[in-house]
């Protein structure tokens, strides 16, 4: 049983559709949610959460969102970037109005989260760090027994010290805790670091849902020295660097003259294909 | 339910609402249009409406675990709640100045003196601002200063009627008019009318409120 499954997920903006978009989350896996500013992201992750009415259907550990809304809600830690609420109020009152929610509270693992992240209850929302309120929104998402956690950029405004934490504290709650984790990002050091698996949506379609080795498997960073070489070898996404061009072309190929090949990180894989399509979209509209 | 309601009562209230109840004191100073005293009721669901937006509480509202549409009936409760105590106070401290204060003193030039009848119009204040003013916030959350200057409007014209009949017709000037000790029975109907417009208008608040809540993109 997959701790997500998402099908068919829709959603129709004047400018900006979802368009069908399907992927699983295995349990105790780790599960990017990547592409570029405006690809869909966070409209996914609202559409899975039903923060926005969307069409298609989410289940969570078997349970259907919509038939048992407060069972996999009950199931689920969100944690929406950093704690941006109630920034005015202390975390001790934040606390004590989220926790009646959640019959499973654990008060005793509340505490150690809180020991553990050196977070003070007495201090303002306003008063933490960035990097101390995305710790805090992870203490109540897991302190009632969260078995998902669903995180929409909890990366973007740390410093690469506190993403460094981060990535371990994840790490450590997937080893210990058995927790199974989505998050969205485009800060791709971190999916290099802790991601089991890769969803990379772009213009609101998945483009990929496979394992992260999968995806790094598929493709190979080809460096030529002029256009024609790169159109000759029918590379993806070419594009001019400082000295020639780069672009990918698929893991298998064989060696050519005057290509030179690198290993492609994700953020290659990204780059090229976002520009492939690009090139794409402009020749249909030609 | 109870728990989003103690979360809005922990988390959302501005420091007005509760300030603003004390204007109960008001129906003290001689010829005052002692309605507007529940335009400061009004206003103070306003700042709550701006508390909630400033502190992104309807989106974590929204990923606990409740069902949608309580959300609209929490925050309604809790502001119907706030309303009745409003009520309650004009009537006690209305009562207490009948009591304390000569009978000449209780006479108010500037529109219905404090008594049962000035509950039931306020109960009728507070029931148009809540059907005008929660599902056309619900509609938008982040947009509170449209429905609110239609709500005070509408409140200020009624203001104005009702003062005016104070002045024009008989039935508001001398039988609903005075002490409640007089004419009881009259100002017990007018007050029984204020407060199932009230409860009416209310009702049909909260379900409008709820169907456009459901409607929208958190």
């Amino acid at each position: 049983m997959n701790a997500l499954e998402v099908k068919e997920l829709k959603k129709v903006y004047p400018e900006f559709t979802l368009d069908k978009v399907s992927f699983c989350v295995q349990q105790r896996h780790i599960s990017g949610l990547i592409g570029r500013n405006g690809a869909g992201k966070s409209t996914t992750i609202k559409g899975i959460l039903r923060l926005i009415n969307a069409e298609g259907r989410v289940s969570a550990f078997g349970k259907d969102f919509l038939k048992e809304e407060m069972a996999v809600k009950q199931m689920i830690g969100y944690v929406g970037g950093s704690f941006r609420y109630y920034p005015m109020n202390t975390l001790v009152a934040i606390r004590k109005a989220y926790a009646p929610f959640y019959p499973t509270w654990n008060q005793s693992k509340y505490e150690k989260f809180l020991s553990q992240f050196e977070l003070i209850e007495s201090k303002k929302v306003k008063e933490l760090s960035e990097g101390m309120k995305v710790k805090f929104a992870l203490a109540l998402a897991l302190s009632h027994g969260a078995k998902l956690l669903i995180m929409d950029e909890p990366t973007s405004g740390l410093d690469p010290l506190s993403r460094e934490e981060f990535c371990d504290i994840i790490l450590q709650l997937v080893r210990e805790e058995g927790v199974s984790v989505l998050f969205s990002t485009h800060i791709t050091s971190d999916l290099m670091r802790i991601a089991d698996d890769i969803v990379y949506i772009s213009q609101g379609k998945i483009l990929a849902a496979c394992p992260l080795k999968e995806l790094l498997d598929q493709y190979k960073l080809a460096h030529f020295s002029s256009l024609a070489d790169a159109t000759a070898a029918n590379a993806i996404g070419v594009k001019s660097v400082k000295e020639g061009y780069e672009g990918l072309l698929p893991h298998d190929t064989q060696r050519l003259n005057g290509v030179t090949f690198a290993d492609a990180t994700i953020d290659n894989i990204i780059v090229h294909l976002e520009k492939a399509n690009e090139e794409k979209r402009y020749a249909e509209s030609d | 339910m109870l728990n989003l309601i103690k979360k809005e009562i922990a988390l959302c209230l501005h420091p007005t609402a509760f300030i603003f109840l004390a204007f109960a004191a008001l129906v003290f100073v001689p010829n005052y249009p002692y309605e507007v005293i529940f335009f400061f009721s009004c206003l103070s669901v306003f700042f709550c409406c701006m508390m909630t937006r400033e502190n992104g509480d309807i989106a974590f509202s929204c990923a606990l675990p409740v069902k949608k549409e309580h959300i609209p009936l929490a925050k309604i409760l809790v502001t119907i709640g706030l309303q009745c105590i409003i009520l309650l106070l004009v009537g006690i401290i209305g009562a207490v100045k009948g009591a304390i204060l000569p009978a000449e003193q209780y006479v108010n030039q500037a529109g219905i003196s404090a008594n049962l009848v000035l509950v039931g119009n306020g109960a009728i204040l507070l029931g148009i601002f809540n059907l005008i003013f929660f599902p056309c916030y619900f509609k938008t959350p982040d947009k509170i200063g449209a429905p609110f200057v239609i709500g005070a409007v509408v409140i200020f014209l009624l203001i104005s009627v009702f003062i005016a009949l104070r002045w024009v017709t008989p039935l508001y000037s001398t039988t609903l008019n005075g002490l409640n000790s007089e004419n009881t029975g009259a100002k017990l109907v007018a007050l029984v009318i204020g407060i199932a417009v009230y409860a009416i208008l209310s009702t049909v608040s909260c379900n409008l409120s709820m169907e456009n809540f459901q409607r929208i993109d958190v």
